[in-house]
């Protein structure tokens, strides 16, 4: 018990020196991270002489809307979802971005929101393993095209992004595809053409199964994220990346509100955007720049054939507004289909 | 939500609820909306509604963006702006939402729902998934539990009987896997289930199957992974109570000139039904909560409650639904623990010390 006690008494001194922590950045983990560590974070440091320390979530923002809640922020910039980070702006989760300290001029269209300045893209499309099927479908109306191309294919589990698809499967063009979603009808039809093709459909909730799924052959065709199918070609394995299936989205940095050290969070924020590290960084991963600059740089993207921003034209980009206003109410019938 | 629109759900309370509202809810609407929006507590209040009614939150927004601009009466610039403000429905949506508590949510998890004049109904069948989920879990759960209990009670008598040295090598044969990762193990499940693992190659090999059988995204996975998991917390309690079992009573039976059949009947195994009982509840407490597994060698139709409750907590950031949910999953656990107890006569997981 007296044990206890003292250890209850050091933690309450201790605390007051974690009010001046260091700034803390917290992004997705694994190797990009520990790139960004090298080419974002420590050349931060040695540009203004501020400490920065890094850590990793899993992109889960319950834990951020706890730690304001209670007051207790421990986390100053992360690296956030678009609609999470839409969402968080509206409840006054995240700071509003300094357009002072941060240049709001060199993002690509969609990179500048109010509380967040766009950070790498991300996106999914179909691929399949050419060993095991050499041809394959190249747009979604031949995905949904069982008879041409038969086998078995994995999408994610969840609304988002599938009924896009299943609508582009059904034959509504792209552009059109999120105006039809927003009537009932659009919406009969998007789980219509899903129960079309179901006995073929298996769905992942974690983005290195579609990999996996592949791998082990479980499934013919998948959709899965593109930078992960990307690493897997670079290391050495025979898939196709089809990028007329391709649909993507911005992350974002922003600075979580409260936080003691957001005034470094928006240096750091401008610094981590800046061509010259993200150039740096594109050397050591080929992620998706948001600025402008790197992003149509002809060198860098010469040198990453397989990265989203050679690409991105072809694709669709998610409607975050339209997941914020019917994501509720279409997740929840996804998984009543689901479980139909 | 009764904080960001107090001044609205004041002149709601006065509204008899036919035709409109009166002017002073529609000028206090647009006034406390821009001030949420400017203040960044819009978020609660948008959130609440568009779960209950898709659209609001967007409806919401679009006022509180054009409130500033808008000028009285209020009465007819609001609907002007978009006409759900001239439909008593979406005042009654604001009105009923402004309490301090609400029903909804736990409504909503068992797919039930309230119509803008507060009847209580079930959700159109589209909509429909908790109550199927809850009888899934319960029911998996059951079969879990009860194979474990079925499979473990040989381990557990066998571990009882062995002497010294051999019990604690046998023992560590079931602790080694019970302190290994549940998703280490499921994910071997993953790779022996797979459609070229080496089940299937197995399979075909002996002449069982003529192509590789789907085992991967099946309930069976499920059961299969799940049950092999939780069998050493099944094991451990009865290992437990069996071998603090006097050995005698069976000679004593024996002697008394019981078959060893009989004297196992009606001696050894009630006198090891605490650690069945304790076992059990064991098992079936941490099946309930199971999503690991399930989401990694299931299917659709195989996901559990637990997987919902993570998801509402963590991404969809409705930590109503997510209580709403844990609420009921307790009281299914509570209620199976409960009843376990009453059959089992007494014979409770505290009575291990016997």
């Amino acid at each position: 018990m007296i044990r206890v006690l003292t250890l209850l008494a050091a933690l309450a001194v201790a605390t007051p020196a974690l009010a001046q922590r260091e700034l803390t950045v917290v992004a997705g983990g694994g190797q990009l991270q520990d790139h960004m560590r090298r080419t974002l974070f420590e050349t931060f440091t040695r540009a203004t002489g501020v400490p920065v320390r890094d850590s990793s979530y899993d992109y889960n923002v319950g834990p951020i809307r706890a730690m304001v809640q209670a007051r207790n922020v421990t986390w100053d910039v992360v690296l956030v979802e678009a609609p999470d980070l839409i969402r968080g702006c509206e409840d006054g989760i995240f700071e509003r971005i300094d357009w002072s300290v941060v240049n709001r001029a060199k993002f690509l269209g969609g990179g500048a929101e109010t509380c967040g300045a766009g950070a790498i893209g991300w996106g999914v499309s179909v691929f399949r393993d050419l060993n095991r099927n050499p041809t394959g479908p190249s747009n979604w109306q031949e995905f949904w095209d069982t008879q041409r191309f038969p086998g078995r294919r994995t999408l994610r589990r969840g609304a988002r992004m599938t009924l896009e698809i299943a609508l582009m499967g059904d034959g509504v063009p792209a552009a059109e595809v999120y105006r039809v979603l927003a009537t009932p009808a659009g919406q009969q039809r998007a789980f219509a053409a899903l129960d079309r093709i179901r006995p073929s459909l298996h769905f992942w909730t974690g983005g290195q199964q579609p990999l996996e799924l592949v791998n082990a052959g479980e499934v013919a065709f998948a959709v899965g994220f593109v930078g992960r199918t990307a690493n897997a070609i670079r290391g050495g394995a025979r898939l196709d990346l089809n990028w007329d299936t391709l649909l993507f989205s911005y992350d974002y940095w922003a600075v979580v509100r409260g936080s003691p050290n957001a005034a470094n969070g928006m240096r750091l924020i401008e610094h981590m955007t800046n061509p010259a590290p993200l150039r740096a960084l594109t050397e050591l991963w080929p992620i998706n720049p948001v600025t402008a600059e790197v992003a149509n740089d002809p060198a860098v993207r010469a040198r990453n054939p397989l990265m989203m921003s050679n690409h991105q034209d072809r694709g669709l980009r998610i409607d975050t507004e339209f997941w914020l206003d019917q994501g509720p109410d279409l997740e929840q019938r996804f998984a009543a289909w689901l479980n139909r | 939500m009764a904080e960001t629109l107090p001044r609205t759900r004041a002149a709601l309370a006065a509204w008899d609820g036919r035709d409109l509202p009166p002017e002073a809810a529609f000028a206090a609407l647009a006034d406390e909306l821009a001030a949420a929006l400017e203040e960044r507590r819009i978020g609660d209040v948008s959130q609440r509604l568009n779960f209950e009614q898709p659209g609001m939150r967007a409806l919401l927004l679009r006022t509180a963006r054009a409130a500033p601009r808008l000028a009285a009466p209020y009465a007819q610039t609001l609907p002007a702006l978009d006409a759900r403000w001239s439909e008593a429905e979406t005042w009654k949506l604001i009105r009923r939402a402004g309490g301090p508590t609400t029903s909804l949510y736990l409504l909503r998890a068992v797919d039930m729902t309230r119509t803008p004049d507060g009847e209580i109904r079930a959700v159109a069948p589209d909509q429909a998934v908790f109550v199927t989920l809850f009888l899934r879990t319960l029911w998996v759960s059951l079969i879990v539990t009860v194979a474990c209990v079925v499979l473990g009670w040989p381990v557990a008598a066998a571990i009882a009987a062995l002497r010294p040295p051999w019990s604690s090598a046998a023992l560590l044969l079931v602790l080694v896997p019970f302190w290994s990762s549940v998703m280490v193990r499921s994910t071997a499940w993953f790779a022996l289930l797979q459609r070229e693992g080496p089940i299937n190659d197995a399979l075909l090999l002996l002449g069982l199957a003529d192509a590789p059988l789907q085992l991967v995204g099946t309930r069976f996975a499920v059961l299969l992974a799940t049950i092999h998991v939780l069998l050493p917390v099944a094991i451990l309690p009865m290992v437990g109570v069996m071998t603090r079992l006097d050995r005698r009573h069976l000679q004593a039976a024996a002697s008394l000139g019981a078959s060893p059949w009989l004297a196992f009947r009606r001696v050894w195994l009630p006198l090891s039904l605490p650690g069945v009982a304790a076992g059990g509840a064991m098992t079936f407490l941490l099946a309930v909560g199971f999503y690991i597994t399930p989401a990694l060698v299931g299917g659709e139709r195989d996901q559990l409650v637990a997987w919902f409750i993570a998801q509402f907590l963590n991404r969809d950031v409705n930590w109503g639904m997510s209580a709403a949910l844990s609420v009921y999953l307790l009281a299914m656990a509570g209620a199976v623990i409960a009843l376990l107890r009453v059959l089992t006569g007494g014979v409770t997981p505290a009575g291990v010390r016997a």
